[in-house]
C-alpha cells in the first residue's frame, strides 16, 4: 500500500510542493439502533480511499478520491498541488513544519474480540432486549444503540514516514424517555449518547446494560413528578461523565492551537487563551491538573501515531491550576514555537487532518464522591449531560443534566428535574475544591465532536472523576 | 452516468426473486477554500461515490453502505447481505419500495469548479475588509444522486451549490455574512464582504447590558437557526412518532405572519428534487398563516402516523433520523431593515446565534448565544453595540401568536446548524426574547 501512496506524493513533490503526505484508509463501521424492543436500524458501512495534502507556500492543498488506480493516484497528487497553488492568490507567510521522528511502524488497538467478528445476532439481541425491558417496565420510549469502527490507515510522507495503524473502537448506550404533560424526561446509561472506547466487543460487555435498565426507566418516570431544580447559587457536584463534557468544552477546545491562532475563527471560533500567557494564566484551582494523553490504554482517543505521523504522547495542559500546554500540529507548533504533540487527526480519508483533542482529562484527586457529598451542606449533585452550550471563545457556558439530586447537610435528599448550571470558565474551574480519586476515574469518550469546514466528526477522550465546585449559578430556565 | 448504469445492469441480473432491493448512489465533488487571518490556509476537494444498499427478504431488512472502491464484486455483496439478513429480527415497519411510476431523470453531467475561481472570490471578500482580519470559506459542490429498486424505479438528480461565508474581526468586534447560489461565478463576494465589514465596524467596543426579556430583530442567520431547530425537532415526523414533537397539525401554534413552505422547484433552489426513496418532491406547505400544515415524512413515518408521505427522506442519514425539508422558504413581508429598526422602542439586533442546544424537545426551550454583530436599539435607533448574551428561550414561543411583530422584505439563503442552503429567510422582528445571562455569566 505504501508504494501506491508514494506515487501520489511523488507527483506533488515533483511539481513543487515543499512537503506532501497521504493516507489510504479502509474504514468499516456498524450502527445498530433499537427502539421499544424493535430493531430500528442495522447498517454496515465500508469505504476506502486516499487523501493527500500538499504544502505550497502558506497553504495546504488537499485532494481525496475513492479511485485507487495508478492513474488516479498520480492525478490526486497533481490536484493537491494545484489546489494548494491556487491559494497563492491570497497568500500568507510561509511556515516550516516542526520536526518529528521519521518512523516506519505498525500498531493495532489492543482488543479481545473484534466487534466485526462477533455474531451480529448477539449484538442485536443485546440492544433489542435492553430496550424491550425498559419498555416493559414503563418507559414511554426506550432507545439503544451500538456503534463499532475498524479503521485501517496507511500513512506515508515525503519525508519517509510509513506507518500502518488499525484502530478499533466500540461503544453504545441506552436511554429511557418518559413523556409527561408538555414535558419529556430522559435517563441514559452509561452516559448520554453512549460511552465509547478503543477496544472490541468486550467494551460493550463491560457496560452490562441489562443491570441498569430498571434504574434508568424508573428514574425517567420519577423525574416527571419531581420538583424543578431550584434557582440560585449553590455548591455543585458533577458526576464524571458531565465533568468530562465540561472538560471537553471549556478546556479541550480552548487549548487547540489552531483556534488560538485564529484558523477556526469563522466557524468553531477562537479561544480566550493568549499564547503570551502560557505558563502564567490561572486556569483553575490548585486541584486542577489536566493532561492530553493519547497513550492511555482503552481510552477513546488512544493511538500510536497521529495523522501526521507524530508519536502519541502525554502533554501537561494545566498543572496545579496554571495553563501549561496546547494541542498542536506540525504546522501550528512550528508557528507558535512549541513542540508538536501528536494531536492531528482527520475524519476519514476524505478530510484534511486538523488539530484534535486526544484524551484530555482531569487527573484524579484524593477524595471520593461519598466524601464530597457528606461534606456538602447545601448543594446539588448533577448527573448525565442533557444539553451543552458555550460561546466561541470558550468562556461563557451553560449545561443541562438529566437529573439533579439535592444535597442537604451531607446527604442526598430529593430528586430534582431540569437541572442546569452556568458559569465562566476560569471562575468555574477556580471554584473546584474537592475531587474524587483514582477509584472513580473513568475514561469517558465523546464520539461526536464537530469541527472544521468541511465538517469533521472527531472521537475524543476525557478521563474524569466526580468533583465539587463552590457557589455556582444553577437552575437557569427559559 | 456510467458507474451507475454498470452497477444497475449487474444488480438486475443478480437479485433473486422475492427479494426487495433498493440501491442509492451519491456521486459528488465537494470543494472548499478556507481562509483565516486574511489568507487562504486550507484548500480541499473530495470526490466521492458512495453506495447505499437495502435488502428486504422474509420480513427482515439489512443495510449496507459502501463506497465504490470498497465494494469489490457486487455479486459477493449481494450474497453476503442475503446470508446475513437472517440474523436480524423481523422489520415490523418495513414501508416497501417506491413504485416505478415515480421515476425521475434529473441527472446532468457538470464539471467541478476550478479552485482559482474560489480563490478569486476569497480575495474579493478580503479586500472589502480593509485592515480587518478576515476568515471564512468559499465552497462549490456538484452532487449527483441515483435511486433504483426492484419495483423498476430508476431516478436521478443533480444539484450544484456554492457558498461564501465570512467574518471580519477587529480588536473588539466581529461581523459576518453569508450567501448561497447555484453557480459559483454568481456569488457576489464584494456584497458579502461589505456587509460583514459594516457589521464589524459598527460593533466595535461593545458594552454589556443586563440580561432580561427584550424585543429583538433577528438577522437571516438567526432566523434560520430557529426554523431549522423547529424543523428537525418538531416538523420531522420521526419526532412526532417518538412523542417529542411540539407540532400539532392544523392547530394555531405560530403567529399568523409565519408562512413556511418547502419548494424544491423554486427558481434558485439548491437541493435535490427527489428524496432518498427516489420519488420526486413537491412543493408543500409547512406553516400557513401560523398553522402547521405538514410534517416532513419518510416512508416509515408516513406509515406509522397513517399520513400521506411528503417525500423528505435524506440521502445518507438513515431511518433513525427521519425526514427534513431541504428547500425551505420563509415568506418575506414588506418591512425594510431600516423600518424594522425604527419600530423598536428598546430591543436588540442579533445578527447570528451560536451553539444552540435544546433543553427539552417538547417545549423547544433552547439555550445559545449571540455573535458576529449585536446592537442595542432605543427609540427606533441603533445606540450601541452589545456584548455576549446567553438566551434560554422556547423557539416555539418565539414565533408564537402575537410575538412576531414584523417580517423583513428581503430574504436570502442562511446558514444553519444542520447545513447551509436549506433555508431561505428574511429578518424577523419579535416582541419578546429571554436573555438569561451576560458576559459575567
Amino acid at each position: 500500500m505504501f508504494n501506491e501512496i508514494n506515487k501520489s506524493i511523488d507527483v506533488a513533490i515533483s511539481l513543487g510542493a515543499q512537503y506532501a503526505d497521504a493516507r489510504i484508509l479502509i474504514s468499516k463501521s456498524r450502527d445498530i439502533s433499537s427502539k421499544d424492543g424493535e430493531l430500528e436500524d442495522f447498517s454496515n458501512s465500508e469505504n476506502m480511499g486516499l487523501g493527500i495534502r500538499a504544502l505550497v507556500g502558506s497553504s495546504w492543498g488537499f485532494y481525496a478520491t475513492y479511485d485507487l488506480s495508478e492513474e488516479s493516484l498520480k492525478e490526486a497528487g497533481k490536484k493537491a498541488y494545484l489546489i494548494a497553488k491556487a491559494s497563492s492568490k491570497v497568500p500568507g507567510k510561509d511556515f516550516p513544519l516542526a520536526d518529528v521522528p521519521i518512523v516506519k511502524d505498525e500498531y493495532v488497538t489492543p482488543h479481545e474480540q473484534n466487534p466485526f467478528k462477533v455474531s451480529t445476532t448477539d449484538q442485536i439481541d443485546l440492544i433489542v432486549s435492553s430496550t424491550h425491558e425498559m419498555k416493559k417496565i414503563g418507559s414511554s420510549r426506550a432507545f439503544g444503540r451500538l456503534n463499532f469502527w475498524d479503521t485501517e490507515k496507511w500513512f506515508a510522507s515525503s519525508q519517509g514516514h510509513e506507518i500502518y495503524q488499525n484502530i478499533i473502537e466500540s461503544g453504545g448506550g441506552i436511554s429511557s424517555l418518559s413523556i409527561g404533560d408538555g414535558e419529556t424526561q430522559i435517563r441514559s446509561y452509561p452516559q448520554s449518547f453512549g460511552e465509547y472506547r478503543t477496544g472490541g466487543w468486550e467494551v460493550i460487555q463491560s457496560f452490562k446494560f441489562l443491570d441498569h435498565v430498571e434504574r434508568i426507566s424508573e428514574e425517567s418516570k420519577r423525574l416527571l413528578t419531581s420538583p424543578q431544580c431550584p434557582e440560585g447559587t449553590r455548591d455543585l457536584i458533577l458526576e464524571g461523565s458531565q465533568l468530562a463534557l465540561q472538560i471537553h468544552e471549556s478546556v479541550g477546545h480552548a487549548i487547540e492551537l489552531d483556534r488560538i491562532l485564529g484558523w477556526e475563527a469563522a466557524y468553531a471560533g477562537t479561544s480566550h487563551l493568549e499564547l503570551s500567557k502560557l505558563n502564567e494564566h490561572k486556569y483553575g484551582s490548585p486541584l486542577m491538573n489536566i493532561v492530553a494523553d493519547a497513550t492511555l490504554p482503552g481510552a477513546l482517543a488512544t493511538f500510536k501515531y497521529d495523522d501526521e505521523g507524530t508519536p502519541a504522547q502525554r502533554v501537561d495542559i494545566v498543572k496545579e491550576g496554571i495553563w501549561t500546554g496546547v494541542l498542536t500540529g506540525r504546522d501550528s507548533a512550528a508557528i507558535a514555537g512549541v513542540n508538536p504533540g501528536g494531536m492531528v487527526r482527520a475524519d476519514g480519508y476524505g478530510r484534511l487532518p486538523m488539530v484534535r483533542m486526544t484524551n484530555v482529562g482531569l487527573l484524579p484527586g484524593e477524595s471520593s464522591l461519598d466524601e464530597i457529598i457528606s461534606s456538602t451542606d447545601d448543594g446539588v449533585y448533577m448527573e448525565t449531560n442533557r444539553s451543552w452550550s458555550i460561546d466561541d471563545i470558550r468562556l461563557n457556558f451553560q449545561f443541562g443534566c438529566e437529573v439533579g439530586w439535592l444535597v442537604k447537610n451531607g446527604k442526598i435528599t430529593d430528586m430534582v428535574k431540569n437541572p442546569t448550571y452556568t458559569g465562566i470558565t476560569p471562575n468555574f474551574w477556580g471554584s473546584m475544591d474537592m475531587l474524587a480519586g483514582e477509584d472513580e476515574w473513568v475514561f469517558w469518550g465523546t464520539p461526536n465532536c464537530g469541527k472544521g469546514q468541511p465538517s469533521q466528526i472527531g472521537h475524543t477522550g476525557h478521563p474524569a472523576s466526580p468533583a465539587r465546585f463552590k457557589n455556582v449559578r444553577i437552575g437557569v430556565r427559559g | 452516468m456510467k458507474i451507475w448504469d454498470n452497477l444497475i445492469d449487474d444488480v438486475e441480473k443478480l437479485i433473486p426473486a422475492g427479494v426487495e432491493c433498493e440501491i442509492k448512489m451519491i456521486n459528488s465533488t465537494e470543494s472548499l477554500t478556507r481562509f483565516a487571518n486574511s489568507h487562504i490556509h486550507q484548500n480541499v476537494e473530495e470526490e466521492l461515490t458512495d453506495i447505499f444498499l437495502t435488502f428486504h427478504a422474509d420480513g427482515k431488512t439489512t443495510n449496507l453502505n459502501l463506497n465504490i472502491t470498497s465494494m469489490g464484486s457486487i455479486e459477493d455483496i449481494i450474497k453476503k447481505a442475503l446470508s446475513e439478513i437472517g440474523n436480524n429480527p423481523k422489520d415490523s415497519t418495513w414501508p416497501g419500495l417506491t413504485s416505478k411510476e415515480n421515476s425521475f431523470n434529473g441527472y446532468k453531467d457538470i464539471s467541478p469548479d476550478d479552485p482559482d475561481i474560489r480563490a478569486q472570490k476569497v480575495k474579493e471578500f478580503i479586500e472589502e475588509g480593509q485592515t480587518y482580519n478576515g476568515a471564512g470559506y468559499c465552497s462549490s459542490n456538484v452532487s449527483n444522486v441515483f435511486v433504483w429498486n426492484t419495483n423498476g424505479l430508476n431516478s436521478s438528480d443533480t444539484a450544484t451549490s456554492a457558498f461564501l461565508d465570512g467574518i471580519f474581526r477587529s480588536e473588539t468586534s466581529a461581523g459576518s455574512s453569508h450567501i448561497g447560489n447555484q453557480i459559483l461565478s454568481d456569488i457576489d463576494a464584494q456584497k458579502v464582504g461589505q456587509e460583514a465589514f459594516l457589521i464589524t465596524k459598527e460593533s466595535q467596543n461593545p458594552e454589556d447590558i443586563d440580561p432580561g426579556v427584550y424585543e429583538v430583530i433577528l438577522g437571516p442567520d438567526a432566523v434560520s437557526t430557529i426554523l431549522v431547530f423547529l424543523s428537525v425537532y418538531g416538523f420531522n415526523a420521526k419526532s412526532k412518532v417518538d412523542g417529542t414533537s411540539p407540532i400539532e397539525i392544523n392547530v394555531e401554534q405560530f403567529d399568523e405572519k409565519i408562512n413556511l413552505e418547502d419548494d424544491p422547484h423554486k427558481e434558485g433552489a439548491l437541493n435535490f428534487k427527489i428524496d432518498a426513496s427516489g420519488a420526486p418532491k413537491k412543493k408543500i406547505e409547512i406553516i400557513t398563516n401560523g398553522i402547521p400544515k405538514n410534517y416532513f415524512h419518510t416512508r416509515r413515518t408516513s406509515n406509522e402516523l397513517n399520513q400521506s408521505n411528503t417525500f423528505h427522506e435524506m440521502f445518507g442519514w438513515g431511518d433513525s433520523f427521519g425526514g427534513l425539508g431541504t428547500n425551505l422558504y420563509l415568506k418575506p413581508g414588506d418591512i425594510s431593515k431600516e423600518e424594522m429598526i425604527s419600530n423598536v422602542k428598546k430591543g436588540i439586533y442579533i445578527n447570528e446565534f451560536w451553539y444552540c442546544r435544546v433543553l427539552d424537545p417538547i417545549t423547544q426551550v433552547v439555550t445559545g448565544l449571540n455573535r458576529n454583530g449585536s446592537y442595542l436599539i432605543e427609540n427606533g435607533k441603533v445606540t450601541k453595540p452589545v456584548g455576549r448574551l446567553r438566551f434560554t428561550q422556547s423557539f416555539m414561543s418565539s414565533l408564537g401568536q402575537g410575538n412576531v411583530l414584523g417580517v423583513g422584505s428581503d430574504s436570502r439563503f442562511a446558514d444553519s446548524e444542520f447545513g447551509e442552503g436549506i433555508l431561505n429567510v428574511p429578518m424577523l422582528h419579535l416582541k419578546e426574547f429571554n436573555f438569561t445571562g451576560g458576559v459575567s455569566g
